[in-house]
């Protein structure tokens, strides 16, 4: 049979039909194995989502920590098994929400978090003791974190959870005061190290190409810049020495996002748990193979999603999803099915945790192991996404790693390049979107429920909190304590011990920042057209 | 906030002055990428583009004045327009600016379209809108005014 010949959503050949013949290379013990054993291709642990389903941890916050207490209190009364913070634009700057640059985004798109008051109010009444909690942030607010921790009696020791850091999403983000790659690099390396000593079982970076894949790199593509990135940081840890490259590896996590082409996704997590696997034992020589675990986060991709007909968001979000489950995720976020339309209203965060609940209850897909494993086909994809991944590293590589690759613009180029590519694939029909591009209703036949934040009055809010704050605040100490951390940013020290004692002095968010910007100096931008 | 791109046309001329285009995100906001496909497009289309990134609104409005610009261009996809679009409306008229078209990108709420064309925006383009649609607008509503 001779049929038209297709492509994967990234651009891979596809045949009409898979056979024996394309994957006899494929040596079962060494390329597969079962899982919970190396080199993990099938999934991390022994017993994948039979043991544990995968976490339903929804990234979420809004407006201000008091308002986000109550929505992860009704999260998790809905059966959310995971906290998950968004702080908000402000937040990710690197400011409080009294700078002066701060004009009209507090409580978008995530919380303020600016004080260890804030962080304490955000978590009040919350069982972080027994559930795991995601930050999305670079450190500073989890020193916070584990100061309410150890506050309420919980053993740092024992504390789960996942502090973002990942240079790749932040720079995506294009945004002021943002720190050198290097500078990035430097602090992110700092908090791994500091981690692996007081919270050894949190994971200390969640490497994340969410960003970069939902501005239209491709599925290898994705995972070229996640690997190229967290080789970065295995250097850096190498390099320093300070921490045996064993431990320092032990807790990295990673994060991508779940796109549209359903198999093609599947093998992604596939090749990824093996990639990661051969880098840190081959590469590194890693001797224990628990710290070669690929566990990773997935988001449906937001970049999929239409303002025309909301609704059909909620069935692309499901196959997104479903995707995550039988690539053997660990921790899954299903968007709000009215993103592209409004920040999610309460009836979209409820249908988003059901789409995970009823996929982990309903569907029977968790109850065996990679049920897709041997599939001529997939089992082809993910040996050809492997390689193709190799290439883009050593690409990447090749121009002296990640971070170096940032610091000479070629990342930003390739991020600004994407999302134009991608939009006149778009509207040549080259893609097709139901709804948007294709099947185009004439008039919106529906409307969904609006749910709008309030950035002025949790401006105010906020402002008034931290004035108060910083009057009440111990100034003696507080100025020790910033004097300190100002000197070990610009020194060789790890600066979150010193972190950690300035925000339990009272050092609120925004000066922890600038005290890391200025040893480093602000990184301008690089986007433009 | 630095306007390092700004894309200067050397040999400017009165007679034959293409539109010029201010692209801005107002405030701090992460989400770029419309932006940049819509700055494209318009580029492409033969417009002079000057593509600000993240602006405060004074700093649009300052902006729009010093580069005599025709049309400012904002996209927003975190809800703040309905504070930030007043405030730039006001920093134009100030500049004796209030005649530059302004439109606005990305998710906007229906129920606020007709508040933000009582307050001047001339067009909104939510996400999916084909970016020949916005070209036409802008082409539309400039050619009177600018050659």
């Amino acid at each position: 049979m001779q049929t038209e010949q297709l492509y994967t959503a990234s651009g891979m050949p596809v045949k009409d039909i898979y056979t024996p013949e394309d994957i006899q290379d494929l040596d079962y013990d060494k390329d597969l194995g079962i899982a919970g054993k190396p080199p993990f291709t099938r999934g991390p642990y022994p017993s994948m989502y039979r043991g544990q389903v995968w976490t339903i941890r929804r990234l979420s916050g809004f407006n201000t920590p008091e308002e986000s207490n109550k929505l992860y209190r009704e999260e998790y009364a809905m059966g959310q098994t995971g906290f998950s913070v968004a702080p908000d634009i402000t937040t990710a700057v690197g400011v409080d929400a009294d700078d002066p640059i701060v004009e009209n985004e507090i409580g978008h798109s995530g919380l303020p978090l600016n004080t260890i008051e804030d962080v304490e109010v955000a978590f009040e009444g919350l069982p972080i003791d027994r559930v795991s909690t995601y930050l999305a942030e670079r450190g500073p607010i989890t020193a916070m974190y584990f100061a309410m921790a150890e506050k309420r009696g919980i053993d740092l020791q024992q504390i789960r959870g996942t502090t973002a850091g990942c240079m790749l999403s932040w720079a995506c983000l294009n945004i002021p005061r943002q720190p050198t790659p290097k500078g990035y690099l430097r602090y992110g390396v700092d908090f791994i190290e500091w981690c692996s000593e007081v919270a050894p079982k949190w994971n200390p970076i969640s490497h994340d190409s969410y960003n970069p894949r939902d501005l239209g790199l491709n599925a290898y593509e994705e995972l070229g810049l996640l690997f190229a990135s967290a080789i970065d940081f295995v250097e850096e840890g190498k390099r320093r020495g300070r921490v045996p490259l064993d431990r320092f590896v032990r807790r990295f996590s990673f994060n991508t996002a779940a796109h549209n082409d359903f198999f093609e996704e599947i093998a992604k997590l596939r090749a990824a748990r093996r990639i990661w696997y051969k880098i840190v034992t081959d590469r590194y020589g890693v001797k224990d193979p628990n710290c070669a675990k690929f566990r990773v986060h997935v988001q449906s991709s937001g970049s999929t999603h239409t303002a025309q007909e909301p609704y059909n968001n909620l069935v692309r979000i499901a196959y997104q999803t479903l995707a995550a489950v039988l690539g053997g995720a660990q921790s899954i976020h299903a968007n709000g099915y009215d993103e592209a339309v409004c920040l999610p209203s309460d009836q979209s965060m409820l249908l988003a945790i059901r789409t995970e609940q009823i996929a982990a209850l309903e569907t029977n897909v968790t109850n065996t192991i990679d049920p897709l494993g041997g599939s001529y086909y997939l089992e082809s994809l993910t040996n050809e996404l492997e390689e193709r991944t190799w290439d883009y590293i050593k690409m990447i590589e090749d121009m002296g790693g990640m971070a170096q690759a940032m610091q000479d613009g070629w990342y930003h180029r390739l991020l600004r390049e994407k999302p134009i590519e991608r939009q006149k694939k778009i509207d040549s029909g080259e893609i097709p979107v139901v709804g948007m591009n294709i099947f185009r209703s004439e008039k919106e036949p529906y409307k969904v429920p609006i749910f709008k934040p309030d950035p002025a009055g949790s401006q105010k809010i906020q402002t008034d909190k931290l004035k108060k704050f910083r009057e009440k605040r111990d100034k003696a100490k507080h100025a020790e304590a910033m004097k300190r951390l100002v000197d070990a940013c610009n020194s060789d020290k790890n600066v979150y011990p010193y972190t950690f004692e300035a925000v339990k002095a009272g050092a609120t968010f925004g000066e922890v920042m600038k005290a890391q910007l200025d040893a480093y100096g602000e990184w301008p931008y690089p986007i433009g057209i | 906030m630095a306007l390092s791109d700004w894309d200067i046309n050397e040999d400017y001329d009165m007679d034959t002055r293409k539109v010029k285009i201010l692209m801005v995100k107002a405030g701090l906001e992460g989400h770029w990428a419309g932006l940049i496909v819509v700055s494209n497009a318009l580029r492409d289309a033969g417009f002079e583009v000057i593509y600000g990134g993240n602006m405060t609104p004074a700093e649009i409005a300052a902006a729009a004045l010093q580069e005599d610009v025709d049309v400012v261009g904002m996209s927003s996809l975190t809800a703040n327009y309905m504070l930030t679009i007043p405030a730039i409306i006001k920093g134009l008229k100030e500049r004796g600016k209030g005649d530059v078209l302004l439109i606005l990108g990305g998710i906007i709420y229906e129920d606020d379209f007709d508040a933000l064309k009582e307050m001047g925006v001339a067009g909104i383009f939510i996400p999916g809108t084909p970016l020949d649609e916005i070209v036409n607008f802008v082409r539309d509503k400039t050619s009177a005014s600018v050659k």
